[in-house]
């Protein structure tokens, strides 16, 4: 799971963050007699780290650029053999036609509102996120996913429409193959 | 006398009783807006019973109030500090705290009178369509309330401006471009209280103004549904406009840090070229970054939405390797003697850097597919306005309270605001990790240990406010000249 790296690696990075300014602040009140060698360690230290940052910057970048979820051209389009499910959110409730699929099959969702912006999140039956788009108003945004795992999905909305937000949902069917 | 200290002279203690009614509002109502946040939090524990339809409201209004006070208290600091360097119209000043506190009762009235729920965002069309929760009336009593808050704020960063003009010849000197790019020698450059002021004047004065746009295109709609609006421009505008003046908001609040950590470290904030090429390239972040709100949004034109991912990124560098790093030099074995001011301002410090990187990862598109609009959303932006901004906030409202009032109780303050805010935001990005949405009024039981560990941890942020906060109102009772 994505959300799993994200989590153990924020984490980390957060936690190690705050370990230097505990550091920092834990020895400050003994004072420094001479400042000016420790300040230009430090500035040197500053210029690796951001050598060491626009490495990290450009290489996370390059390679998160490269699994966008846009769909240039939807297979309707483009030709290529994929099922279609239209998704329409209004206050508050979906409709997904159709909304059975089997294990292994690429679905595009065309989803859309009738009303006000809606987000279509994708669960998987272990509820846990696996892709979204927004559904807003005269505009249809493609989603393209794969299912994985057998079992009932859940969508939910994932952007705030008023007071039925949270029972705004609708199941999704995949039969193992 | 320069003719700056001569202004600051004759409005001192007006001047400085303006700052304090500010601090005072911000105090109130940064209490009252965490107990609503509170209540949220223990009603999806399902601790306590809050019908859905309240739910929102208290949603609305904690968003609306929190982002106001936000504004309100980073203009507190940075006005404060900077007419220590530019010539700046009180009245204007006072001006602003009364259209804010109009702003607020219309926007009160609106959700507790009027039942107004759209969240803070007002995401168009939701005002016009309440689903029977609250009336035209209501919508407009909110949008109204935020235009003039905004008109108050756009006063305040054109007095500002003015000041900044009349003394550095342009908003460009006041930034620092000069010695950020090597045309001027460094120790000409702007304080930086001058350069934060600057930035901020440039960034909300664009982004209040695209507020008041989209707030009007909405007011008319409310009244005459057949005039309507691209939803994706509207989008577009709205979080132009919410994402700017947020930001914002840190960028006021970390004058704090430059003027008073000094104060205790005995060391000048160092300006070199890093530190105006930071707040050069800080202004033109905080005005291209909005796209990371909108990445979920496949009908944008998807260069807008790689470049707000690429901009994402960029912007933390500033934070980290200038704001973080300078306090963390200016601090390191300075021979400092903690105190509740001094430790607020660079828990603010550290709050915000280290909120940069659950933001960051939120604006890698890849990740934003699964994490957009789960609890990990409000665990990043707490973590940089909770622990960050309000931090340093609270930092300069301990300062200005000044030694004399009693503060035994102070370290306690902070560290359960600290502690709490460490399990209240922690509790949020664990539960973002597991998928949990936000602005949910009603949880799913899987989720309920988040939700409860993040009620204990926004009683404790509360309990450490409401020391620190009441420590600030007893202070009043001292002079003004008692005050730093």
């Amino acid at each position: 799971m994505i959300q799993d790296v994200v989590w153990d690696i924020s984490i980390a990075l957060m936690g190690s963050l705050a370990a230097v300014f505990a550091g920092v602040a834990a020895g400050a009140e003994v004072p420094l007699t001479n400042y000016g060698p420790a300040i230009a360690s430090a500035y040197r230290l500053r210029i690796w780290l951001f050598a060491l940052a626009i490495v990290v910057l450009v290489g996370v970048n390059y390679r998160a650029l490269g699994a966008l979820p846009y769909i240039a051209n939807p297979a309707e389009q483009s030709g290529l053999a994929m099922k279609r499910a239209d998704a329409t959110g209004q206050q508050w409730s979906w409709t997904v036609q159709p909304n059975s699929f089997v294990v292994g099959q690429t679905v595009e969702f065309y989803v859309t509102s009738k009303d006000v912006n809606h987000g279509f999140g994708l669960y998987d039956p272990h509820m846990h996120l696996v892709a979204q788009t927004q559904a807003m108003p005269g505009f249809t945004n493609v989603l393209r996913y794969t299912f994985a795992q057998p079992g009932t999905y859940q969508v939910l909305c994932l952007e705030y429409c008023g007071l039925g937000h949270h029972i705004m949902n609708t199941q999704i069917n995949v039969a193992a193959r | 006398m320069t003719s700056i200290e001569a202004i600051g002279s004759r409005s001192r203690i007006s001047a400085t009783a303006a700052v304090r009614a500010y601090l005072v509002v911000c105090g109130i109502v940064l209490l009252l807006m965490m107990l609503l946040g509170l209540t949220m939090r223990l009603a999806q524990a399902q601790w306590i019973d809050v019908e859905p339809n309240l739910f929102y409201v208290i949603m609305t209004m904690h968003g609306a109030g929190m982002v106001g006070i936000a504004g309100l208290g980073g203009a507190a600091v940075m006005w404060h500090f900077v007419r220590r360097y530019i010539p700046v119209s009180t009245g204007i000043f006072i001006a602003n705290l009364v259209f804010f506190l109009i702003g607020a009762v219309l926007i009160l009235g609106a959700g507790f009178i009027g039942g107004f729920a759209g969240a803070w965002t007002f995401l168009y069309p939701l005002p016009d369509h309440s689903g029977g929760l609250w009336s035209a009336n209501g919508a407009a009593a909110y949008m109204a309330g935020l235009l003039v808050i905004g008109v108050g704020f756009l006063l305040l960063h054109l007095d500002i401006a003015r000041g900044i003009i009349s003394v550095y010849g342009g908003l460009g000197s006041g930034l620092g471009v000069k010695q950020a790019f090597g045309f001027a020698p460094e120790k000409d450059g702007p304080p930086p209280a001058v350069a934060a002021s600057t930035m901020a004047a440039i960034s909300n004065i664009i982004g209040i103004v695209v507020g008041a746009v989209v707030l009007v295109l909405s007011l008319v709609n409310l009244y005459v549904p057949s005039f309507t609006f691209n939803t994706l421009v509207a989008k577009n505008l709205i979080y132009y406009f919410g994402h700017t003046f947020i930001n914002v908001t840190i960028y006021m609040a970390v004058i704090a840090v430059y003027e008073i950590l000094p104060v205790y470290t005995h060391r000048a904030w160092k300006t070199n070229r890093a530190f105006y090429l930071a707040w050069v390239l800080s202004t033109l972040m905080v005005l291209t970054v909005y796209p990371h709100h909108l990445l979920m949004d496949f009908a944008m034109p998807t260069w807008i939405l790689v470049a707000g991912q690429i901009i994402s990124w960029l912007s933390g560098l500033p934070v980290l390797l200038v704001t973080a790093f300078g306090t963390l030099t200016n601090v390191y074995r300075s021979g400092l003697k903690w105190d509740a001011a001094a430790g607020l301002v660079f828990i603010g410090v550290a709050g915000w850097a280290i909120g940069v990187i659950p933001a960051i990862a939120d604006g890698t598109i890849p990740v934003n597919s699964v994490m957009h609009n789960t609890q990990w959303v409000p665990g990043h932006f707490h973590t940089y306005l909770l622990l960050g901004m309000m931090a340093m906030m609270l930092g300069f409202m301990t300062y200005l309270a000044g030694p004399k009032s009693p503060s035994r109780l102070a370290p306690l303050g902070v560290w359960l605001y600290l502690i709490g805010g460490t399990i209240f935001v922690l509790a949020f990005l664990a539960a973002g990790s597991a998928s949990v949405p936000r602005r949910y009024a009603v949880h799913l039981p899987a989720w309920l240990p988040y939700d409860r560990a993040g009620s204990i941890g926004a009683s404790l942020v509360v309990a450490g406010a409401l020391i620190l906060i009441v420590r600030f109102l007893v202070s009043l009772r001292s002079p003004i000249d008692a005050t730093p």
